[in-house]
Order: C-alpha cells, then sequence, then structure tokens
C-alpha cells in the first residue's frame, strides 16, 4: 500500500485518469464528426453548443426553482416512506404470521413498475404535484419495508441470547439490541428507496410535464431546442449521480467500522 | 460496488418459526385471503359509496368484466404483441452488450476503475429522460423504445455480470490451474458456472426495466403498443379498462421477473 | 512394530528438491521476503510437514511447488524438470475452502477425471470409491453447502485423491476441522499414503497432527520464512491416531514447540502490533 503512495499521482490513478480522457477524446471526437458534416447536427449538436447552452439553461430556465421543486417533492415521498416502512418492516418482523402472510406482497410492491400507473394517480389526484409525491412514496416504500426486516432478522443469535441472558425485557431487547444491529442494513433501504424516488419524482415531472427538473427537459424537447435538450439531460444526470454519491458517502459515513 | 438502485425483493429462503410449521402456512394462507377480502369489500365499499368523482374507484365488477373485454379484444393482442418485440428485442441487444462489457470490466482491473464508474452512477439515473433524444436518433417508430429499452438494460447485465466475475472465489480458479484444466475447460467449467447466477440476475433486473422503459416510453410518444394502449383508454377516461389494463401489465411483468428468477435459483 | 517400519521408509531417489528458494512480494520500501532461502528434498514415499506460526510463508511455499506460483527465485525440481507451472503427477489440497459450490459431492470429486476425459461410468466409479474413503457415501447427491466445513474438506481431499497423484501437497487441510475428526483423517490420510506410497508434502501449524503423520518436520521461522530445523520422527509405523498418547510423541511435541515458541511469539506481537496501528486509525 504504502509504495503504491510513493507512486506519482498520475501513475496511481492511471486507469481514472484513462476514463476522463476517453470521456475528453470521445467528445472531441463528436465535435469534429458534427463540424465535418459526418453527423447531422440536427441529431447530434456539436458539443461545444451544448456546454453553451449549459449557461442559457441555468440562466434562463429558473433552475434553482426547479431543482427545489424536485428536492421537495423528493424529500416528501422520501421521509414519509421511511416513516410508514420502517414500523411496517418492524411490525413484520415481530408478527411471524403477518410477515409469512405479507412479505410476499411487499416484495411483489417492489418489483411492480409502480411508474406505469401514472395515468390512474392522474386521475386520482390530479396534474400536481400530489400525484408526483404519492407515486414515490410507493415506490420507496418497499424497500425500506423489506430491508426493516431484513435487517432484524439478521441480528446475530449471540447478541439476542447476550440479551436473553441479561434478562431484558422485549421492549429493552428492541431498542437496545435488534435495532441497533438492524440500522445498517435499514440505512441501505433507505439509500435504495430515495434513489427510486428520484427517479420516480424525475421521470413522471418528465412524463406528465410538469415540475421541476424532468418538466425541464420535457419543455426544451418540446421547443426543438437540440443543444438545450442535450444540456439539460446532462444537467439532470449529473444532478441524480451526484445524489446517489451523497446517499452512499452518507450511508458509509454511518456504517460502524466493521 | 455492490448494484445500486436495484430490486431488493430477492427471494430469501423463508424463515419457519419455530412453533408448527404446517399450522402457520395455513393460518398465514388465512390471513393472507383475509386481507384480500377488507381490500376488495373497502374497495367495493368506497365504490359504492360516491366519495369519489364519478368512476375513479369503479367497481370490482366492473373492472372484471373490463378485464374480460380486454382479453378477448384484439386490439389488445395486437398491442402486447409489438411491446413484448420490442422487450424481448431491447432485451436481446441490451444483455449482449452488457455481457460482453461486464465480462471485459471483470476481467480487467485498469478497465474496470476507468469506466466502471461510469455505468454504476449512470444505472439508477432515471432513463426514460433519455427518450427525446432516442427519438431524434432513431425516429418516433419502434427503434426508439427498443434503443431505450437496451440503454436500460445495459446497465443491470453489465453491472451484474462485472461483479460476478470478480466474486468467483480466486481459490476455484487456483483449482482449475491445479488439475491443469486447459483454458477452454476453465471458461465452460469454471468461470460459465460460477458466473451463471449473476448474469441470470443481471438479466431479471435488466428485463424489468427493459420492460418499463419501453411501456413508458410508448405512453409518452407512440400509436402502438401496451402504453399506447393505457394513454388510449386514459385519453377515454375508461376508468375499469385502466384498472384491467395495469393489472395485466402488472401481472405480465411479475411473470418474467419470477421466471427468469426461477432460472437463476434452480439447482446450485 | 519396528520391522514394519521399513514399508514407507524414504528411497534414496529424491521426490522433490527445493534448493534456495526465495519469494519475495511488493517492491520499495514495503517489499516482504515470505519465503527466504529455503532447502529442503522429500524422499519417494516421505511424508514431510513444514510447520511454522500463521504469516511465515508456508502458503507461499505450497503455492510454488505446486507450479501456481511461477514467479521465484531458486528452483523446485520434480524428476528433472523445474516446477514453473502444475506439474501432472502433484495434486494440491487447499487451505481455503474451495469444493465448487454447483457441483455436487461427486460431480466435484470427479471434476479432475472429467478434465481428463475419462468415461462417465468410470469416473463415477473412481470419485465413488474415493468419496468412501473420507467416510461421505451417503452424501454424494448433496450440494457442499448442506454439508458441514469438515465435510467439504473431506471432499476437497477425495478430489485430490481421485487422480492418484505420485505427490500430494496440502496446505492445512485440517484447519478447519475439529480435533477428533482432525485425529480420524489424520488416520485415512496416513493409510491411503501407505497404500499409495504417496510422496506427501503437508503444510501445518498444527504440532499434533505434524508429529503424528509425518517421517520428517521443517520448522520455519517466522518472517521472513526460513528453515529453522528439520526434525526425523523416528516413530513406528503403521501408525494411528494411538500414538498421540506414547511417551516419544510428547517428547518430539516437547522439542519441536521449543523451536516454535519463539516464532510464534514473534508472530503474535506482530500481528498485536498491527492491530493496534489498524485501531488508531479509526
Ligand atoms: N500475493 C501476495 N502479495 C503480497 N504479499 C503476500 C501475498 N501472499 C502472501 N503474502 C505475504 O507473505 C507472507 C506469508 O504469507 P503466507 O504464505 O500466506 O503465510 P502462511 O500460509 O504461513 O500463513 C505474509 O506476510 C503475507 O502477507
Ligand atoms: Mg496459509
Amino acid at each position: 500500500m504504502a509504495d503504491k503512495a510513493a507512486l506519482p499521482f498520475y501513475m496511481r490513478r492511471a486507469p481514472e485518469i484513462t476514463g476522463i480522457a476517453a470521456l475528453v477524446v470521445g467528445v472531441f471526437v463528436f465535435e469534429l464528426m458534427v463540424r465535418f458534416g459526418l453527423v447531422n447536427r440536427y441529431i447530434i449538436p456539436p458539443p461545444s453548443d451544448v456546454l453553451l447552452a449549459f449557461e442559457r439553461v441555468i440562466v434562463e430556465e429558473n433552475i434553482l426553482a426547479r431543482c427545489g421543486e424536485t428536492a421537495f417533492e423528493m424529500l416528501v415521498a422520501g421521509v414519509s416512506s421511511v416513516v410508514v416502512g420502517v414500523p411496517i418492516g418492524a411490525f413484520l418482523y415481530r408478527s411471524a404470521l403477518w410477515r409469512r402472510a405479507l412479505e410476499d406482497w411487499v416484495g411483489a410492491l417492489a418489483a411492480a413498475p409502480i411508474v406505469l400507473a401514472f395515468p390512474l394517480f392522474l386521475v386520482l389526484f390530479g396534474r400536481s404535484p400530489k400525484t408526483i409525491i404519492v407515486m414515490a412514496f410507493f415506490h420507496g416504500l418497499a424497500p425500506i419495508i423489506l430491508k426493516t426486516i431484513e435487517g432484524l432478522a439478521g441480528t446475530r443469535k449471540v447478541l439476542v441470547n447476550v440479551g436473553r441472558s441479561l434478562n431484558m425485557t422485549s421492549s429493552q431487547m428492541f431498542w437496545k439490541i435488534l435495532f441497533p444491529s438492524a440500522l445498517p442494513v435499514i440505512f441501505t433501504g433507505i439509500r435504495l428507496s430515495w434513489t427510486f424516488c428520484l427517479i420516480t419524482v424525475v421521470g413522471v415531472e418528465f412524463l406528465i410535464n410538469l415540475g421541476g427538473l424532468g418538466q425541464l427537459i420535457n419543455d426544451l424537447a418540446e421547443r426543438y431546442d437540440l443543444p438545450g435538450t442535450y444540456a439539460s439531460i446532462c444537467f439532470v444526470i449529473l444532478v441524480s449521480v451526484l445524489f446517489f454519491i451523497v446517499l452512499e458517502r452518507i450511508e458509509s459515513w454511518l456504517q460502524p467500522a466493521r | 460496488m455492490a448494484a445500486t438502485g436495484q430490486i431488493t425483493a430477492r427471494p430469501r429462503p423463508s424463515v419457519a418459526p419455530a412453533t408448527g410449521g404446517a399450522a402457520s402456512a395455513r393460518a398465514a394462507m388465512m390471513l393472507r385471503v383475509a386481507c384480500a377480502l377488507v381490500v376488495f369489500g373497502v374497495w367495493e365499499a368506497v365504490s359504492r359509496s360516491g366519495l369519489f368523482y364519478g368512476e375513479v374507484v369503479p367497481s370490482l365488477l366492473s373492472i372484471a368484466k373490463a378485464f374480460g373485454r380486454l382479453l378477448v379484444d384484439p386490439v389488445f393482442w395486437k398491442n402486447l404483441q409489438v411491446t413484448a418485440l420490442e422487450t424481448i428485442a431491447s432485451l436481446a441487444i441490451g444483455a449482449a452488450a452488457g455481457v460482453v462489457t461486464g465480462i471485459v470490466l471483470g476481467a480487467n482491473t485498469f478497465l474496470m476503475r476507468a469506466f466502471e464508474p461510469y455505468i454504476y452512477y449512470l444505472s439508477p439515473t432515471p432513463r426514460i429522460i433519455l427518450f427525446p433524444v432516442m427519438i431524434m436518433w432513431f425516429g418516433v417508430g419502434p427503434t426508439s423504445k427498443v434503443a431505450l429499452g437496451a440503454l436500460s438494460a445495459f446497465f443491470a447485465v453489465a453491472l451484474s455480470t462485472a461483479a460476478g466475475m470478480r466474486q468467483i472465489d480466486k481459490i476455484l480458479i487456483r483449482v482449475g490451474h491445479s488439475f491443469r484444466a486447459t483454458t477452454w475447460q476453465m471458461a465452460t467449467k469454471i468461470y460459465l458456472p460460477a458466473m451463471r447466477i449473476p448474469i441470470l440476475n443481471g438479466i431479471r433486473l435488466g428485463m424489468g426495466t427493459a420492460i418499463i422503459t419501453v411501456l413508458l416510453a410508448e405512453t409518452k410518444l407512440s400509436n402502438q403498443g401496451l402504453g399506447y394502449l393505457i394513454m388510449q383508454i386514459y385519453t377515454r377516461f375508461d376508468m375499469p379498462g385502466l384498472y384491467a389494463l395495469l393489472i395485466i401489465v402488472f401481472i405480465i411483468a411479475g411473470a418474467c421477473n419470477a421466471l427468469i428468477g426461477r432460472l437463476a435459483k434452480e439447482q446450485a | 512394530m519396528t520391522s514394519d517400519s521399513t514399508i514407507a521408509r524414504p528411497t534414496a531417489e529424491p521426490a522433490m528438491v527445493i534448493d534456495d528458494v526465495v519469494k519475495r512480494f511488493g517492491r520499495g520500501a514495503e517489499i516482504v521476503t515470505a519465503v527466504d532461502h529455503v532447502s529442503f528434498n522429500v524422499a519417494q514415499g516421505e511424508f514431510v510437514s513444514v510447520i511454522g506460526p500463521s504469516g511465515c510463508g508456508k502458503s507461499t511455499l505450497f503455492n510454488i511447488i505446486g507450479g501456481l506460483l511461477g514467479d521465484y527465485e531458486g528452483s523446485v525440481m520434480i524428476g528433472d524438470e523445474r516446477i514453473s507451472a502444475p506439474h501432472p503427477e502433484v495434486g494440491m489440497v487447499f487451505q481455503e475452502e474451495s469444493t465448487f459450490p454447483w457441483r455436487t459431492v461427486i460431480e466435484n470429486v470427479a471434476f479432475p477425471l472429467e478434465l481428463q476425459g475419462v468415461a462417465k461410468s468410470e469416473r463415477m466409479d473412481r470419485a465413488h470409491h474415493f468419496i468412501d474413503m473420507v467416510g461421505l457415501a451417503s452424501f454424494e447427491k448433496n450440494y457442499p453447502s448442506q454439508l458441514s466445513g469438515g465435510m467439504r474438506q473431506r471432499v476437497s481431499i477425495a478430489r485430490t485423491l481421485v487422480s492418484q497423484p505420485k505427490i500430494l501437497l496440502m496446505d492445512e487441510p485440517f484447519a478447519a476441522l475439529d480435533e477428533q475428526t482432525r485425529l480420524l483423517l489424520g488416520d485415512k490420510i496416513t493409510q491411503i499414503q501407505q497404500q499409495l506410497n504417496q510422496t506427501t508434502l503437508l503444510i501445518t501449524h498444527n504440532l499434533t497432527e505434524a508429529v503424528q503423520l509425518s517421517d520428517r518436520i521443517v520448522v520455519m521461522t517466522y518472517r521472513p520464512g526460513k528453515v529453522k530445523r528439520i526434525v526425523n520422527i523416528d516413530l513406528p509405523r503403521p501408525r494411528t491416531s494411538d500414538v498421540v498418547g506414547s511417551d516419544a510423541f510428547g517428547h518430539y511435541v516437547a522439542e519441536i514447540w521449543n523451536d516454535l515458541r519463539e516464532e510464534a511469539s514473534r508472530g503474535m506481537a506482530d500481528s498485536e502490533a498491527a492491530a493496534s496501528r489498524r485501531s488508531a486509525h479509526g
């Protein structure tokens, strides 16, 4: 390890640098191909135009308000799915009967293509942020329930026995042993859930043309603003990637040392 | 790097509680039926009460009727066929590209470090927002749906294959070498069987996202396919029909998921 | 008793010559010498154990002799061939869990025969024989996940024995087993080794096991792994685990432990230091 640290930066990071270089070269090649007319610029605009459009998208399209709106919807849905999902998971863990009866259904909910039901939710809740929030909530719920059950059930037997040997009450057992031991897995559930929430929020915004970042893309595409469309897609992808990285960082920061 | 953003509903062995196995299985089944009955009852009550505007909560009977009507409607079958073909094509392309990419990334640490982060972090982004680009590239016909579906399937398969390749127990490879297995024997008797499950799992996840993405793209802009049909029914405000069609789509998606899940679980 | 001891005594011809083998890992300041100028011979039909504390380079030596670590200094000769790739007459049993989870017990054991293209019915017969020998006859159709750790290790042993290698290399094959199973399986191995007149090199950190099974014991130092001493074990053959109770046995154990204690405590101090370094870093 230490001898690696002794290597110069560009040697240690050669693969990452290669990856970035490949990306830059790829963009550059596209630029040339568009410039020389090898690629129709009405299909792929020159990357330089897209880069310039970034400024326009950020300055003219109310980007802050849009981010705020998407973040708001995402947070309401995400927090509610945690608040609802963890107790449901704990309940299902405690009652073997209910768990046996319903765990498969929760699994089915996790795998169900809920986003597809957006016309239905439109009818139920109208073309309002409510629709988006409710859909994201349902999408985010199942992973939390499943991971809560998994975490609680994965508590090491010997820890439970420690609690039993100390004559702990069942509520002490839950709060002092089961829950803390399940916490890392529950965090994983939260990360997955919030990832789903963001995907759903942005996707539905795009599909029903309402709200924040998703709508931005739809708007620009409908205006046939090619560089703007590309720029806004890149922007949304960057924002979501940033969001995932932050979630991951938080998760690993909260994990106790193994 | 574990695959993020992927469904967590991994089939896990149901942990039988210590007290009586068969009896509690029956109890669970009864509870399940009871839950379903309660849901149906509440639904029907709400529907009768007229609490909601118009047909938003249609009666169970009308949903069942719509269900029957759909199943005998040639329009439904025609659109189902379109969607099925689009999904199969996108899965075939996406999975093939994903397996090849996954093997390359899994076998080569340098390439993995250079390119895998991009695939990893792009995989949980909402793919549907790329649809405008796909339309520009491939037009408004089925090709743009296939392309978007293939793109979605690609990420899951590539990540899962690469992880599977890396997770192969190194000791098994050493065992192969110690018995002087040829390259071909190594590939067929060690790498492939060891990677079968991760690859199938990747295909299962990829298929899930491919189905959703293809259908969503059809709802956005299309003149055929089940997604298109959903929007048609929605525009007509045929609520029983909408419920019935969504239920069918959920069942099909669930069945495909279960089928590949079964393949992955078979032996070993 | 002593007259029997001639059966498996080494003949003059060495089966394996390990000459001045050196292996280093890493480069620059962090270089680790895992195996440091190690030399010894193993005679035909002889049972030799290499003993040393964890981390002294035993597995590294095992991999070099097995031909899995081709890049080393010095030479390992089998016949007149310098080993740099797996040799057809050598069979290896690994320290780690190494059964194929997707194969049943019998399919696992038949694996080497399958590679050699032996016909199915014959390879099943032969696999069956060796599964029987390690006492797993009733588990042939089970998958490894349905067996205990010790049973899985017996599967690996059977899998190596099935191709009847002239030279058997084993890296702590009994480490995952409980003491009783270890003694009994040790008996089995001795028995098979005598039957097939197999040349055997056993890597171990277990003193009892080494003395129970070996004709000679190579004691290694802790980091860098050098040969500290080679001890002849003049206990009668055929031997069974009963020998563990004898005075001579106790004498050998005490003698080797004397050599080993110093090395083992150095190893322990090292790993304690490493652990406190780790916790200090967070
Ligand atoms: N592939 C490797 N790369 C770097 N160091 C290694 C490698 N394999 C083993 N080592 C180091 O060599 C030493 C001996 O390891 P090993 O042969 O596994 O010991 P043993 O089997 O006696 O426990 C250890 O310090 C270990 O860290
Ligand atoms: Mg070792």
